[in-house]
């Protein structure tokens, strides 16, 4: 790059954004753990975009999420879950490889200043997992997903997401296994994956 | 939460002039100014009474310094001998309480817990260690205060000048009030300050009267700290790490060290290797032990202190002025004629000890913070991602309340519940029941295995578990559960419950059995319910006191 091309008096991180070499897309993606991975495009979620999750309450869907925050934090980002309930459990969160230490919970949020916390959120964390309040208005999800692709942050909504999404995960009802003595063992998660980059709506099963 | 110590602070003030006045009698009632290089200007480091009354200030120019004060004796500051002068000090100190902590040269601190209990209260320790120090010569005008926290304690032995005894002690939970009528440039941190002010902020009690949550949305974490300083909390390193156990370096000397500058050259490489080994585990150091061991076998010890991680120049230079002070108190052979040493005996021979030649030298880190921000990113990275999600997630909080935003902590415990604390954003992440304690892992009884639930609701939510005629099920006297749960009706299930297709249990928990307030009985159960359009659904179901709850889910 020619020198001239940069004013005098510039700041050293604006020097930095303006040299910064083209970054590929396989750069721009948070790639998801396997057996999950497996499943995504490219083998994870690209920076930028939203994705959907959602399905009975009780299936998986929180494992799920939970899996999806977790390449946020392996990365060493940060990633912040939006819990209006309160009720994320954080020993299956560690268990699902989520850096407790890098993920912030936020609780307790109020309905009618939900989106402005999510949109506050996406400004500092990498990964957004936001459980989605009923009857959201499509215009402050348009907002959200302009926002998401304008910090290349991820937003993982929970629940029913009244737009378009890049990557919709349909988590359907499944068995569980358990040991003779009727504790429970593992389950297979059955996630129906649909979006782009995905040639057919897939219907597959991983482990927990 | 924050705990404050119960601290000391021993106060010589306008230690560099104190040490040149001993050094060079002639200097005494004259006026007397310190000065120092910053960069290209020539600046007053430390000025005498004399000097002040005058109108000599700190940070003035040297020039401006003898335009308004004529006569005033300028000299070179020498950051050495005033740690080694010191050292004189912090023997005497050292005869009261044995973990005396250096923050500069003139100012350090002790815990005063036990030696307060020894010497009958805060006051007659207060008074004790003003006479010890008062005795050793050194102390000119010497101050100790005792409050709640460092800080707290170090405006007591600045208010010390007011009373004539030198001493100022500030009840404990007194130190809130203490602090309200200072100047919130007592808080060590120029933009805050000057921030502050400029909004009509200008005591401490202003700022401590603020509500938390505006602090943090308005100055960040920075005004987070200032705030609970202002409140009377001390809010420390901000999250304390316990020192890995082979962090330790140390080097023989051999032969022996009569000389500061061959200790002194070991100790450096000893500093650099300390801090590069605590730097590949993402550790930084503010709190340091500086050991050595004699030619006859005595062991001394000195503990240095700095506001910020330690770094190697700053690390190197303090082993050097304590291994120096060790060093001149064994009172040297004199060349003749040469003066400066002549006097420096005379201090160190008020030292009572015969130390002789250093045999080893020993660097052990005392307080270890996490390093954060060393290891920057070629194009601004961790630093940046790091500063980026701390500036949201306070505006988040601003938002919504300080205890809104959390990080999650396991900790051992029985119930889902009971395993995890939640942490405000910002505070230290610490377990109240850790997972192991000292390597082991403790047992809680009556636990379930993995795996975890990822729903859990606090409190719990109320159900009903029915048996197979229909009837709650219940819990015996001894703990004991009859018929096996056959029904689970629960908000939190999807179509509100159904039919249990397999129960694991029960685990019986006798809950603080020894105490009849707060004692309870009950049992767990690991259920699996049939629910009607939504297949099988995992639970914990609790039931106590006749009553079922649902714990959590595994979602």
């Amino acid at each position: 790059m020619a020198r001239a091309e940069i004013p005098d008096g510039l700041p050293l991180s604006a020097i930095a954004a303006r040299v910064q070499p083209f970054v590929a897309a396989r750069e721009r993606l948070l790639p998801v753990a396997l057996p999950l991975g497996n499943h995504l495009p490219n083998g994870g979620v690209q920076r930028g975009t939203t994705v959907v999750v959602d399905g009975r309450r009780g299936v998986g869907v929180t494992t799920t999420t939970l899996m999806l925050a977790a390449a946020a934090t392996t990365t060493g980002e940060w990633a912040a879950i939006v819990d209006p309930d309160g009720t994320v459990g954080a020993r299956a969160a560690a268990d699902a490889g989520v850096e407790l230490e890098r993920c912030a919970v936020v609780r307790r949020v109020p309905r009618d200043r939900w989106s402005a916390v999510v949109a506050a959120l996406l400004d500092g964390a990498a990964l957004v997992a936001a459980t989605v309040p009923d009857r959201l208005r499509p215009g402050d999800a348009r907002r959200l997903i302009a926002k998401a692709r304008e910090r290349s942050s991820v937003l993982v909504a929970v629940g029913p997401w009244p737009v378009e999404a890049a990557l919709r995960l349909h988590v359907e009802p499944s068995a569980w296994e358990r040991a003779s003595s009727g504790l429970l063992t593992r389950r297979d998660i059955v996630v129906h994956v649909e979006g782009r980059g995905v040639r057919a709506p897939m219907r597959l099963a991983h482990a927990v | 939460m924050t705990r404050t110590t119960r601290t000391a602070c021993v106060w010589c003030p306008d230690w560099p002039v104190t040490a040149a006045r001993r050094r060079d009698p002639e200097l005494a009632g004259v006026p007397v100014v310190v000065r120092e290089r910053i960069g290209s200007r020539d600046v007053v480091r430390c000025a005498s009474s004399e000097a002040r009354a005058d109108g000599v200030t700190r940070g003035m120019r040297r020039r401006e310094a003898e335009a308004r004060s004529p006569g005033v004796v300028c000299i070179d500051a020498d950051p050495a001998y005033e740690a080694r002068a010191f050292e004189v000090v912090a023997r005497a100190i050292e005869t009261v309480t044995p973990r005396v902590v250096l923050d500069r040269p003139g100012r350090c601190d002790f815990p005063t817990r036990g030696p307060a209990r020894y010497f009958g209260g805060d006051e007659a320790l207060a008074a004790h260690v003003h006479s010890v120090v008062a005795a050793t010569g050194f102390g000119e005008g010497v101050r100790v205060g005792i409050a709640d926290g460092m800080f707290a304690a170090r405006l007591a032995a600045r208010h010390a000048r007011a009373s004539e005894v030198g001493v100022h002690v500030v009840a404990p939970g007194e130190s809130a009030v203490f602090l309200t009528p200072w100047p919130v440039s007592t808080l060590n941190n120029e933009a805050l300050v000057s921030l502050l002010v400029r909004l009509g902020l200008r005591t401490l009690g202003s700022v401590a009267a603020l509500p938390n949550d505006a602090v943090l949305a308005r100055f960040g974490t920075d005004g987070r700290v200032f705030h609970e300083l202002a409140r009377g909390l001390d809010p420390g390193p901000p999250v304390l790490v316990t020192p890995p156990p082979d962090l330790v370096e140390q080097c023989e000397l051999d032969p022996p060290a009569t000389r500061v500058d061959v200790a002194a050259f070991a100790a450096k490489g000893l500093a650099d290797r300390l801090l590069e080994r605590l730097a590949e585990r993402g550790l930084a150091c503010t709190q340091v032990i500086v050991e050595a061991e004699t030619e006859y076998g005595e062991r001394l010890a000195r503990t240095w202190r700095h506001d910020k991680a330690l770094t190697p120049a700053a690390l190197s230079e303090r082993v050097r002025w304590q291994l120096d002070g060790w060093l001149a108190a064994q009172a040297p052979v004199v060349a003749a004629g040469d003066r400066r040493a002549q006097q420096d005996a005379d201090v160190m021979a008020d030292v009572d000890t015969a130390a002789g030649a250093l045999t080893l030298v020993r660097l052990v880190p005392d307080e270890v913070v996490p390093a954060d921000g060393r290891q920057l990113g070629f194009w601004g990275g961790d630093q940046a991602a790091r500063d980026r999600a701390d500036r949201a997630l306070a505006r988040v909080q601003g938002m919504l309340g300080y205890d809104a935003v959390a990080t999650a902590v396991v900790q051992g415990g029985r119930t889902p519940v009971e395993q995890v604390r939640w942490v405000p954003w910002g505070e230290p992440r610490e377990p109240e029941r850790p997972l192991t304690i000292d390597g082991e892992v403790p047992a809680w009884p009556g636990a379930l295995p993995p795996p975890y639930p990822a729903r859990v609701f606090a409190p719990p939510l109320p159900a009903e578990l029915l048996d197979g005629d229909g009837r709650p099920v219940r819990v015996s006297g001894r703990g004991e559960s009859g018929p096996r749960p056959a029904w689970l009706w629960c908000r939190a299930l999807p179509a509100g419950g159904g039919t249990v297709r397999s129960a694991a249990g029960p685990w019986p928990h006798d809950v603080r059995w020894w105490d009849p307030a707060t004692r309870s009985r009950r049992v767990l159960w690991q259920l699996v319910v049939m629910t009607e359009d939504a297949g099988e659904i995992a639970c914990i179901a609790a039931v106590e006191n006749g009553s079922a709850t649902v714990e959590a889910v595994y979602d």
